[in-house]
């Protein structure tokens, strides 16, 4: 995988981790749920938003704040935020080492 | 529903996520799940009931509600409140759309039912996959 992608991938898990603390937090703590560590998880987002690129981070940005999501799985070759049909061609692997983007919605696209 | 090997917080947390992998023919990047499950614990320990613990959290990792239970008879020190060795493990990994929060609402009723000490005790005891289940679903 894409190293930039690897990482892209545990800033948005980690990032959708703190907006569902956030949210839920009430319910999370009635369950018996130490949350203590939210503002240590937002530091280590940060830290990992740091070594990204700052052109590769922009775009998941403005991508989050459009969509939601800003990185999706391919299941069956399909883009799952648009559900536009993927080519084959984009996981051959001349084009394993590149950031592959959806080419009907943009968003950053992701094999799991 | 493996008996755990591992003795410690981190390498309970492999062998759970070797063990997810291994059974699911969809979740192939067990570092992602990894990593995520070792973000929430960094948030705070899931070991929340008397030796129980719900390592949990979303992935892109997996394409549905993932559940994996496991137990380790002599303990694993999971950081828990009470300071008590942890046994019983549920692990819940939910992909990022979920949006009706199902894989909250399921860990709500585990929550809840493993307060029960009668049904630890039976989980605990239990000798195969059936009778866990069967423990589990209160039969």
């Amino acid at each position: 995988m894409h190293p930039q992608l690897q990482k892209l991938v545990a800033l948005q898990d980690i990032e959708q981790m703190i907006a569902e603390t956030q949210e839920q937090g009430d319910t999370l703590t009635d369950m018996g749920f130490n949350l203590s560590g939210l503002e240590a998880l937002k530091e280590k987002a940060a830290h990992l938003a740091g070594e990204i690129e700052v052109r590769h981070l922009n775009y998941y940005r403005r991508l989050t704040r459009r969509f939601g999501h800003a990185v999706v799985p391919v299941v069956g070759n399909l883009c799952t935020g648009c559900f536009a049909n993927i080519p084959a061609s984009f996981v051959s692997v001349t084009n394993e080492n590149k950031l592959q983007k959806c080419e009907n919605c943009g968003r950053i696209l992701y094999w799991p | 529903m493996p008996d755990l090997v591992a003795g410690d917080k981190p390498g309970v947390l492999a062998e759970m996520v070797a063990k997810l992998v291994a059974g699911s023919k969809t979740m192939t990047r067990p570092d992602a799940v990894l990593q995520m499950l070792e973000s929430r614990e960094a948030l705070g320990s899931t070991a929340v009931g008397p030796g129980v613990a719900f390592p949990h959290g979303r992935t892109l990792a997996v394409q549905k509600l993932t559940v994996l239970c496991a137990r380790s008879k002599q303990g694993v020190d999971f950081d828990a409140a009470d300071g008590e060795p942890t046994h019983l493990f549920f692990v819940l990994i939910a992909p990022p759309q979920d949006s009706g929060h199902k894989y909250i609402k399921s860990l709500a009723v585990l929550t809840d039912k493993l307060q029960d000490a009668a049904l630890r005790d039976k989980l605990m005891a239990a000798e195969d996959y059936e009778s866990f289940c069967a423990a589990l679903k209160g039969n």
